[in-house]
């Protein structure tokens, strides 16, 4: 089953979404689209698609981090390399084209700081714990169109500090702290607000949910 | 594992930022092996990231797409970096901690730095870039109270202990972060306490945002 382009076939009383999210909906689906077609046929025309979309984002990611123009040229490209040869690795069921590319370049920045690479979770690790992973309404949401959307439009929904928080957070400051100095806020706040704006999100997913259910089905 | 205590969201948001130092990272990843619960905040807050990407105001690139193409056609691919072979399995201990020891618990060269209590330490940077170690607490030993300034991440590798917020078991993590609350953790396990902490240390902000605070989008 193809999770992303799933559409449910009734539209949910109340769901008007608006024109952004259906515009970046559209657009999640035409660069996953695209990676796809680079892994799966090397398709060049997909790659500059994704090019011309992705690669200023990524390096304006970079430089909002603190490297300067130069290196932050020389990554942006050494990531979209890794795009090309790596989207056979890209699971549309997995993660949406932006979150892919986020990580990649999140992950490639911290090698490149640190000379060793991001640590994380290994999931053939024998500690993992999967009992819930099933029942768990917070597993599908990664998966699920409908969930995109949900997603979409929480953020949407953000008061407007909470919005410039998360996004000093990913993509300008180094730290809470740095953004707390940078606002000239108390980190405290700062941290509330992303406390807040994580609660928002996933209990808009959460609540949402239930109503779903009897669209989603499961595959594996 | 029955996992009480567990990571804030704002210490998930800021790995899924890939905002953390090494050693807290490891501490989160240790967590997030244990506790789907915080896997899955973790997943959201990258998909969150991923979502916000898409508003970011692009920057002026000089490369072009075709470039890129035409330099990748005559670069040798090197083979995808593999998982790093062998897999450590020290019971108990989940693999972005293993990975980064040199023996399992028990053959570790612990140093006693007090009675009933001995540590490992796992960072040879020095302390001001803040600490990175395992201690091993004897059953029944009482930590001399104490509070944190600095941000601190303790993850429970075995054993037990309590203090004025409840009682950590394995897999628990306690994510104080500046409470000037005072605790005092007692040991209250049959086997010894093994506890991996990180602390970061506030680190010099100035220059971080420099001039390349850019306007953007949506916010
Ligand atoms: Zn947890």
């Amino acid at each position: 089953m193809n999770t992303l382009v799933a559409e449910p076939a009734k539209k949910r009383e109340g769901a008007q979404p608006d024109k952004k999210t259906e515009a970046s909906l559209a657009l999640r689906k035409r660069m996953g689209d695209n990676l796809v077609a680079i892994g799966l046929h090397r398709d060049e025309a997909a790659f500059a698609d994704v090019y011309s979309y992705y690669s200023g984002r990524v390096k304006s990611f970079l430089m909002g981090k603190g490297m300067n123009d130069e290196i932050a040229e020389e990554l942006t490209q050494e990531i979209m390399l890794t795009v090309w040869r790596r989207s056979i690795s890209y699971d549309p069921k997995k993660a949406a084209a932006s979150t892919w590319l986020f990580t990649i370049a999140r992950n490639r920045r911290i090698d490149y700081l640190r000379g060793n690479s991001r640590i994380e979770v290994e999931l053939d690790d024998e500690m993992l714990d999967v009992e819930t992973t099933e029942s768990d309404p917070q597993a599908k949401f990664v998966s699920d169109a409908q969930s995109a959307k949900q997603l979409e439009r929480a953020l949407e929904k953000l008061p407007q500090e909470q919005r410039q928080v998360m996004h000093l957070s990913y993509f300008r400051g180094q730290s809470h702290g740095a953004i707390a100095k940078w606002l000239d806020l108390p980190i405290g706040t700062v941290k509330s607000r992303i406390r807040l704006a994580m609660q928002a999100v996933r209990s808009s997913l959460l609540s949402e949910d239930e109503s779903l259910h009897d669209n989603s089905t499961e595959s594996s | 594992m029955n996992v009480q205590h567990h990571l804030t969201d704002e210490t998930i948001q800021d790995y899924a930022a890939g905002s953390l130092t090494a050693s807290m990272e490891t501490l989160v990843a240790c967590h997030l092996t244990v506790c789907n619960q915080c896997r899955h905040k973790a997943m959201l807050a990258e998909n969150v990231g991923g979502s916000l990407f898409d508003d970011m105001e692009p920057a002026a690139v000089a490369g072009s797409a075709m470039d890129l193409l035409a330099r990748a056609a005559m670069m040798p691919e090197h083979s995808a970096p593999s998982s790093p072979a062998s897999k450590p399995a020290f019971k108990g201990v989940p693999l972005p901690l293993a990975r980064q020891l040199p023996a399992d618990l028990d053959d570790l060269d612990w140093r006693r730095i007090a009675p009933g209590i001995k540590q490992f330490n796992l960072s040879s940077q020095h302390r001001k870039h803040g600490a990175f170690q395992l201690l091993h607490l004897d059953p029944g030993v009482v930590l001399s109270a104490h509070s944190h300034n600095d941000r601190e991440l303790t993850y429970l590798v075995q054993g037990s202990y309590t203090d004025e917020i409840g009682q950590f078991k394995a897999g628990d993590i306690a994510d104080l972060d500046g409470h000037d609350q005072t605790h005092q953790p007692v040991v209250d396990s049959k086997e010894p306490c093994i506890a991996l902490i990180a602390t970061q240390s506030p680190v010099n902000y100035s220059g971080v945002f420099s001039k390349i605070m850019q306007p953007f989008v949506g916010i």
